[in-house]
């Protein structure tokens, strides 16, 4: 048999996609967690250097970060109010996407890391980040285009590499 | 009832100092001097009190002692029957049934079951009806100035030894946890300033008009002039009156020069000033005043410029703040106009930061169209912008309550005074020295001796 009928496996184009799926799925499944957290004010004793209540009584607040469903937010405030007010952007289409923009991060990014269906999924966290990228083109966020210019880059890499792929639940 | 000046005493009877010391990472602090007159506690939790003085002041108080369990309200004292029927109202709205009196004196032999006295009244009356107060066998928490006289302010020292009552002054930053941690953690403990060299102090206030009074409730002359006042303008607005108190110097700076001497754990050793009438015409004190004292550390010199301004608000609000070799501390009643900085080379904050000493500030979220990103500075002899932390002590009641508290626990016999009469009057000597060097234009050297009453 000839070379072309049975290649020999690339490990380092194996490695690479690796390393791409698990730095893409970090980074989404993070992104979307981080859309559950809040923090919260709590109001505690202060403690001396023996780790007995100061003697003037004073309380201190210290900033909790804390992950719930109540806690949701898909975007910043500020930015949902700029996007509000673009007439590209109605509310019948941003209030679905915010809803699940959150839950897609997390879903598309678990997927990646563990390959369940590689391809398909690596595809859709393109497209979500070019939705992204759409919106921040029309409040002039350069800055971030340029970001998500870079995750899309990456994904579009991993996706020339998927015939390498390995450690994945899926074959495709 | 006429003021009289009680005879000149200097022993200290029954006194003792502490100066608690605490250590931590080897190093020592020194904590505030406590007095430690114990007062006999006569029945249980509750306390009776009457207030003298029903003016602005005296309601502040009041809404904050109404907040203090235990403390019940007797007696209420004011020439002014406006003021009286107030004070009633309102007490009576909030569970008090008092009684009330023109003069101190007929109150004192009236009420016999008096425990404590809370004088708010104008600067002139603070030392006789203090005085009497103690004489009579009552604590007193008086409010400040003591005096509008080093004399008046020197004989309620005298007082407070000659019957052992207690007597705290309304120095109310004293007893504010925001302040005790400032200074006996962050300054004493982490000596997070390294070598303090400087410090300011201000308190700017816009231009106001004089105080009034409904028509219908104007004093009689007769009355007026009964108890030291020309007429119901100088009643009312009785702080601009040289006979009456003591000007802004005192009455704002008064809080802001003690909180000086305080944290800086010393008195100074000399004061310049300048100040004078610029604006108002009807008024005999100062409106403006900017003063420079001069402290001898025992690491050095460091100065400290303090300024009272009545005729504009500009300058960033009321603070005082602490100038060192590795940091900056402004502290400020209001928690908005606190903050500490660090120098870029001195040691790290982490562990006072994880000890909730202090807190890193969130940075300001830039604008896209923010331009100075990388380097704002227009000279390259310029120090770069510090690093800005928040101090995340909380003082979750009115600002004058933690001071009565002290007052009254101390009542009680369950703790110390944060500031009894002698240790205020080495501050207010301080505001003393600053009017003399206003008035005399001149360099005024302050002793030792001139801040022990």
């Amino acid at each position: 048999m000839s070379d072309s009928q049975n290649p020999t496996p690339d490990s380092g184009s194996m490695l690479a996609l690796l390393l791409l799926r698990a730095w893409l799925g970090v980074r989404a499944v993070v992104t979307g967690l981080e859309k559950f957290s809040d923090s919260r004010t709590l109001q505690v004793p202060l403690l001396d250097a023996a780790g007995k209540p100061d003697s003037s009584g004073a309380m201190v607040e210290v900033t909790q970060k804390f992950y719930s469903l109540h806690s949701y937010h898909a975007i910043p405030d500020s930015m949902k109010e700029k996007f509000s007010q673009e007439p590209l952007l109605p509310a019948f289409m941003t209030t679905p996407y915010y809803a699940v923009l959150g839950w897609a991060l997390i879903a598309l990014g678990l997927a990646v890391l563990v390959g369940l269906w590689t391809r398909a999924s690596l595809f859709l966290m393109g497209l979500l980040y070019v939705s992204l990228t759409f919106g921040l083109i029309l409040i002039k966020q350069d800055g971030g285009v340029s970001w998500l210019a870079i995750h899309v880059a990456l994904i579009a890499v991993a996706l020339s590499l998927t015939k390498h792929n390995r450690f994945a639940l899926t074959r495709s | 009832m006429s003021s009289r000046e009680p005879e000149a005493k200097t022993d200290g009877l029954g006194r003792r100092r502490f100066l608690k010391t605490a250590t931590a990472a080897g190093l020592s602090i020194a904590l505030a001097p406590l007095h430690s007159a114990y007062a006999q506690a006569d029945a249980g939790d509750s306390i009776n009190i009457a207030l003298v003085g029903l003016g602005a002041q005296g309601r502040v108080l009041m809404d904050a002692m109404l907040k203090i369990p235990g403390v019940r309200f007797v007696a209420i004292c004011d020439i002014w029957p406006y003021a009286r029927t107030y004070g009633q109202r309102y007490l009576k709205k909030n569970g008090f049934e008092v009684r009330a009196y023109e003069s101190h004196k007929e109150m004192l032999e009236k009420e016999k079951g008096l425990q404590a006295v809370v004088v708010a009244c104008p600067d002139f009356w603070h030392a006789p009806i203090t005085n009497d107060c103690l004489r009579a066998g009552h604590h007193v928490y008086c409010e400040k100035m003591m005096s509008n006289t080093i004399e008046g302010a020197r004989s309620m020292v005298q007082t407070m030894r000659e019957t052992g009552k207690l007597l705290q002054i309304g120095h109310q930053r004293r007893s504010n946890p925001r302040y005790l941690v400032a200074r006996n953690r962050l300054l004493g403990e982490a000596r997070l300033l390294g070598r303090i060299t400087a410090a300011n102090a201000q308190w700017n206030r816009a231009v106001s008009a004089d105080l009034g009074w409904p028509n219908h409730t104007a004093m009689t002359k007769e009355l007026l002039e009964k108890y030291g006042y020309s007429d119901m303008h100088q009643f009312r607005n009785w702080r601009w009156f040289k006979k009456c108190g003591g000007g802004p110097l005192s009455d704002l700076g008064a809080h802001q020069i003690d909180i000086l001497n305080w944290f800086l754990d010393v008195s100074p050793s000399t004061v310049i000033a300048s100040g004078g009438r610029d604006y108002y015409s009807g008024h005999e004190w100062l409106d403006n005043a900017m003063v420079i004292y001069e402290y001898k550390l025992p690491e050095g010199t460091a100065r400290a410029f303090y300024q009272v301004q009545t005729t504009t608000s500009a300058g960033g609000g009321y603070y005082e703040q602490f100038m060192g070799t590795e940091g900056t501390l402004r502290m400020s009643e209001n928690p908005k106009y606190t903050q500490i900085n660090r120098e870029a080379a001195a040691p790290p904050w982490d562990q006072w930061i994880s000890r909730h000493l202090l807190a890193a500030q969130k940075a300001p979220a830039k604008s896209d169209d923010d331009s100075s990103s990388g380097n704002d500075k227009v000279d390259a002899r310029e120090t770069a912008e510090l690093a800005a932390y928040y101090l995340p002590v909380i003082l979750s009641k009115l600002i004058h309550q933690p001071h009565l508290e002290n007052f009254f626990n101390a009542v009680r016999g369950r703790g110390t005074l944060n500031c009894p009469a002698d240790e205020a009057f080495k501050s207010e000597m301080a505001v003393f020295k600053a009017i003399e060097a206003v008035e005399t234009r001149s360099l005024v050297t302050c002793k030792s001796s001139d801040f022990i009453a």
